[in-house]
């Protein structure tokens, strides 16, 4: 629906931010880091960015790398909650008993623990587990339950969970007799401690108190006291709700100045900051700026801009504040990783990169930042720099770069050597244009490198190598190729195997490698990217001359494998008026086929017909069991492994419709043969039947008659010669057949027939669906 | 003395007349589609003039929550100036992977959620909506489902029941099915695929695609009303890929000196530097390509339809939509000619 695309308005949200006790972000999906960004990326942020900036990594398709799901936002900041009680109690209260005040129970049940706590009162709440009363008597204790009650009362507006239920549809407000007993409980407060959280109480309180003339207030209140509490993080989410009331009030400059002010504080203000922060117009962007009282809060704000829109830009404008900023370091791994995430990596089947070119402004900044050297890691610009020249197949250029990336890496990082040598191995590759023997034994080590990453024999933690493998297996396939070596092309990439699998010399040079003793180095790595075995391939073998219907010759290949059979579903000599594979596989079978049995029985059966023996008998269940191994029939399962269905590196397109396992071509060869050598109506009736059966199945194979996309049917012309060979069947059994018995079932059961009968011809009007 | 009009003066009034009036000039409303209601006092006048009838409030969405795996409203209208001053019915929009996620013994529940908070958002504004309308782009994947769930809405909520009808749903009525409703409301617009292609038709109206499918408007079997386009929007391009639209950018933002106007089309613009505009932020060398309906699409529109459609003296006329609106482009003369042409 186009109209969800639209922007919707953010305002209720960024507004709602600051707005709940604890900070959330509701229902956005926040994106593991093994989410899908192997898929295109080769370059590891977390190798050079600090790990506090590790939610913005960039990635592709969500909003915050790294985290997971966002914990509720009622209850991010139990746990710093928690230990600022704990500290104040110093550490007197048993830990089950703080949690249930601070996080579980209500007002009553706090008021029930109060009246236990100093003995007026015998009857405790369940949650509270010790009954030790001593910790939570005295002063501190007081203070403490008379702001936990007026706490919970906050909650009933700050909590807000409305975002994901169906319960509620009004905006909670807070109720106008708060205001009172808070500022009495503020200005009476004796304790820094608990004055801090009442303070922090009152502007969130006026920030929800929903009255516009009160609005200021919040500016009011905290203004006048921010400078009796530390700059903690009290401190900073009060200062969050002020943002939030200037964000409401339209002065986007002074709200995002405060935001930048909060993301900077710590770690976990820093995504919801991050949310809040959205400047509107560049008036108030450079209003921002010029509120920024320090280069590096100027800094911080080009990066949350930076790291939210414009990498590159952000990345100019701090090289020239402080090019020496970490700051720079997470603009830049998210320049290189949407810069990535646009490359369409080299296809399935391995055709060449969309070369896309990078944005000429954002690569000139890094290029003239590497080559300044005057960055806090000189070496992550130049890798990066060496990367998005590659990225432009610019490998001269890329080369240089890495080279002197190389010169500046820190003294031990292994991790960065590998990051590097991904990208040496890509270039390596990338450069290649022709492959013989000395490039080949230069390929050696890194494609075993990449072979013992891929197999989990070493591990390089967050390394992204995947994508490199994808690349550099492709890229070898295809210059094997173009070099007349299919054979080392499908090794490389088994789905450009065509060529191989489908030329039985080829397949068998194929086997014989496989069967080498005493394999090259080369060989014996590039094998180990190759997925299939020997009995996959004698396997194959064995099919293809089953489609070409010589079962005989297949049993040689079948006989060679060490592999158990499991055994067809279904009996694949058998048939029925309508197809139904499930019934046909419940049937009770008195023997089982393997796909062994199967093709000994079919040979035999070819043999009887060569010899003349019981031809209609033979025939027909030659032609059965010939249906039966394609797709329409019941015995899929003997075609379908990998090689065969590409069902993950084959090579065999299934859609294909032309192709052998859907190919009508031997069964309907034998139903003819069968109907040739029948006896009496019922017996041809059958045969027609089954031909007609044939028929149908191959206007299925139409092209254009493609199941996939139902919603062409209608515009489907179907193939007139296709359809006249099938109604053909049914003028004949109407005409020569209707006397007999199996006429009957086949009205009984075959509703296409029954409307063929009513002049109604059913595929005519684009109907697809098995006879019935 | 009587003196004939010029012809091309001539042809020109024949247009803005329209070919297409009719003695019994169908209802006229309008879609309201965004989180707050507040007329301005522009929409009003338009709402008096055009003798609007009704509008069509979309009262919130549903989504599936994939962490929660159930359902959720969202973007649950807000009524900041107070109760509509004419007669609301209220849309439901719901996202098509709803029904595809949703169990199967949480359709009712989710039509029970629909129709409570249906009725709690109306009686806010203190009245009992009579009709309602489910917005939901099914596929075959998730006819069954949502069927169910309309029937199941239809059983609670008591109220005349609409749902959105989409061209294709149309033309593979036989494959999409038909919705247990009381009535259908064709959507004719949204034709095209949004898409980054300068040369690319008009995705909002398009006369050849709209084309392709009204040959098969009377033959469907269920009462239809009309909803016609009425808004514009820009579609952001970046690097050759289409990564935004907005409905709130129009050719006035583009046409100065932060754009030059690309020679392939009339359409499309490139910025020249990277500013924030709107609360958009636009990148250096960031394609905007407008696409646009004004008067004159309208009428073509309406007339391309009314021709096919089979006649429907209940029919009403949307409007998509009014809380976007234009009203230097859709005066009410206009409105009440194409709602004149049914």
């Amino acid at each position: 629906m186009i109209r969800q695309f639209l922007e919707q308005k953010p305002f209720a949200r960024f507004l709602l931010v600051f707005s709940i006790c604890t900070i959330c972000l509701t229902g956005v999906i926040w994106a593991c880091s093994d989410s899908g960004e192997t898929e295109y990326s080769v370059f590891a942020p977390e190798y050079f960015v600090n790990e506090k900036y590790s939610p913005f990594f960039y990635a592709s398709d969500v909003v915050y790398y790294s985290v997971g799901y966002a914990e509720s936002s009622n209850t991010q900041f139990n746990s710093i909650v928690f230990v600022e009680w704990d500290t104040y109690f110093k550490q007197s209260v048993p830990s089950t008993n703080l949690k249930y005040l601070l996080f579980i129970s209500g007002v009553n049940s706090i008021d029930s623990v109060d009246h236990y706590v100093n003995g007026l009162s015998q009857s405790i709440p369940k949650g509270f587990t010790d009954t030790a009363r001593s910790s939570l008597t005295g002063k501190k204790a007081k203070q403490f339950f008379d702001y936990l009650k007026l706490a919970r009362e906050c909650e009933s507006y700050a909590v807000n969970d409305d975002w994901s239920s169906w319960d509620t549809v009004r905006r909670h407000y807070a109720n106008a007799d708060l205001e009172p007993r808070l500022l009495t409980a503020f200005h009476s407060a004796k304790d820094r401690f608990i004055k801090e959280r009442l303070w922090f109480q009152l502007v969130r309180y006026y920030f929800f108190s929903g009255d516009a003339d009160n609005s200021d207030l919040v500016v009011k209140i905290f203004d006048q006291y921010k400078n009796n509490f530390p700059h903690d993080l009290m401190w900073y989410r009060s200062l969050g709700y002020v943002a939030g009331h200037y964000y409401a009030a339209k002065d986007f400059a002074r709200a995002n100045y405060l935001y930048s002010l909060c993301y900077e504080f710590s770690n976990n203000l820093k995504i919801p900051s991050f949310w809040s922060f959205h400047p509107q117009e560049e008036a108030d962007w450079e209003q921002t700026l010029k509120l920024a009282r320090t280069k590096a809060e100027q800094v911080t704000l080009w990066q949350m801009l930076g790291a939210q829109q414009d990498a590159g830009r952000a990345i100019r404008a701090i090289a020239q504040i402080d090019p020496s900023s970490e700051k720079l370091d997470l603009l830049l791994s998210r320049l290189i990783n949407s810069r990535e995430s646009v490359t369409q990596p080299s296809d399935y089947y391995g055709n060449p990169d969309t070369v896309l070119q990078s944005d000429d402004l954002d690569k000139k900044v890094v290029e003239e930042l590497a080559q300044k050297g005057n960055t806090a890691r000189p070496y992550f610009w130049n890798l990066a720099a060496g990367y998005l020249n590659y990225l432009d197949s610019n490998y001269t250029a890329a080369a240089e770069f890495y080279a002197k990336a190389k010169r500046e890496f820190p003294g031990n990082d292994t991790l960065v050597v590998a990051q590097s040598k991904v990208l040496d191995i890509l270039l390596q590759v990338g450069t290649l244009k022709k492959i013989d023997g000395s490039v080949e034994s230069r390929l050696i080590a890194p494609l075993n490198w990449l072979a013992d990453l891929v197999a989990q024999r070493s591990k390089v933690e967050n390394l992204r190598f995947a994508n490199a493998v994808e690349d550099c297996t492709a890229r070898l396939s295809r210059l094997y190729l173009e070099q007349g070596d299919p054979v080392k092309a499908v090794c490389f990439k088994s789905n450009t195997g065509s060529e191989v699998y489908q030329n039985s010399v080829r397949t068998d040079a194929l086997i014989a490698l496989l069967k080498k003793t005493d394999p090259t180095p080369f060989e014996k790595v590039m094998l180990r990217y190759y997925p299939y075995s020997l009995n996959d391939l004698y396997y194959h073998q064995a099919l293809r001359l089953v489609y070409l219907q010589q079962p005989n010759a297949a049993l040689h290949f079948l006989e060679k494998r060490s592999a158990k059979d499991t055994p067809l579903y279904g009996n694949p000599f058998n048939s029925r008026l309508i197809d139904c594979h499930d019934c046909d596989h419940a049937e009770p079978q008195k023997q089982k086929f393997t796909p062994l049995k199967f093709v000994q029985t079919l040979a035999n059966i070819q043999a009887e017909i060569g010899r003349g023996k019981q031809v209609y008998r033979n025939a027909f269940l030659a032609a059965n069991a010939f249906y039966n191994i394609t797709y329409y029939g019941n015995a899929r399962l003997f075609y379908e492994f990998d090689i065969a269905t590409g069902s993950s590196y084959g090579y065999v397109d299934p859609d294909s419709l032309d192709h052998q396992y859907y190919s009508m071509s031997a069964a309907l060869k034998y139903y003819k043969l069968a109907l040739k050598y029948a006896t009496g109506e019922e017996q041809k009736a059958r045969c027609t039947l089954m031909l007609a059966k044939c028929a149908q199945n191959e206007i299925f194979n139409l092209a254009d008659y493609d199941e996939v996309r139902p919603a062409i049917l209608m515009d489907i012309a179907v193939d007139n010669a296709a359809l006249k060979r099938y109604y053909g069947y049914f003028d004949e059994l109407k005409v020569k057949y209707s006397q007999s018995a199996y006429y009957k079932d086949i009205i009984k059961e075959c509703g296409y027939f029954r409307m063929y009968l009513k002049q109604d011809k059913p595929l005519e009007r684009g109907k697809k669906n098995e006879m019935h | 003395m009587f003196r004939p009009l010029p012809f091309r003066y001539a042809l020109v009034l024949l247009f803005l007349m329209g070919a297409c009036k009719r003695t019994d000039p169908k209802d006229t409303a309008f879609y309201y589609w965004k989180t707050t209601f507040d007329l301005s006092a522009k929409q009003k006048t338009l709402l008096r003039k055009t003798n609007t009838k009704a509008i069509y409030i979309r009262y919130f969405d549903v989504k599936w929550n994939d962490l929660h795996k159930r359902s959720y409203p969202e973007a649950v209208v807000r009524f900041d100036q107070g109760a509509c001053p004419l007669p609301v019915i209220p849309v439901i929009y719901i996202t098509n992977k709803t029904f595809e996620k949703m169990p199967k013994n949480g359709i009712d529940s989710l039509a029970f959620n629909c129709v409570k908070l249906v009725t709690q958002l109306s009686s806010q504004q203190k009245f009992r909506p009579v009709k309602l309308q489910v917005d939901c782009d099914w596929t075959l994947k998730t006819r069954d489902a949502y069927f169910t769930f309309l029937a199941a809405i239809k059983k609670r909520s008591k109220c005349t029941l609409e749902a959105t009808i989409r061209l294709h749903q149309i033309k593979y009525a036989h494959l999409t099915g038909v919705p247990p409703v009381d009535r259908g409301v064709l959507m004719f617009y949204n034709m095209g695929k949004l898409n980054a292609n300068l040369k690319q038709t008009n995705s909002i109206y398009n006369g050849e695609d709209a084309g392709h499918y009204l040959r098969h408007l009377k033959a469907y079997p269920l009462s239809l009303d009309v909803a016609l386009p009425i808004f514009s929007w820009a579609i952001q391009i970046r690097n050759g890929r289409m990564i935004q639209v907005y409905q709130k950018l129009d050719r006035m933002n583009l046409e100065n000196l932060n754009f030059e106007k690309l020679a392939v089309t009339e359409n499309a613009f490139r910025a020249k530097k990277s500013f924030y505009l709107l609360g958009i932020y636009i990148k250096q060398n960031d394609i905007f390509k407008v696409e646009e309906t004004n008067a004159q699409s309208l009428e073509k529109a309406a007339s391309q339809l009314a021709k096919n459609l089979p006649e429907d003296s209940k029919r009403t006329i949307i409007y998509y939509e009014l809380a976007n609106i234009d009203t230097t482009i859709f005066r009410a003369e206009t409105i009440r000619q194409v709602s004149a042409c049914f």
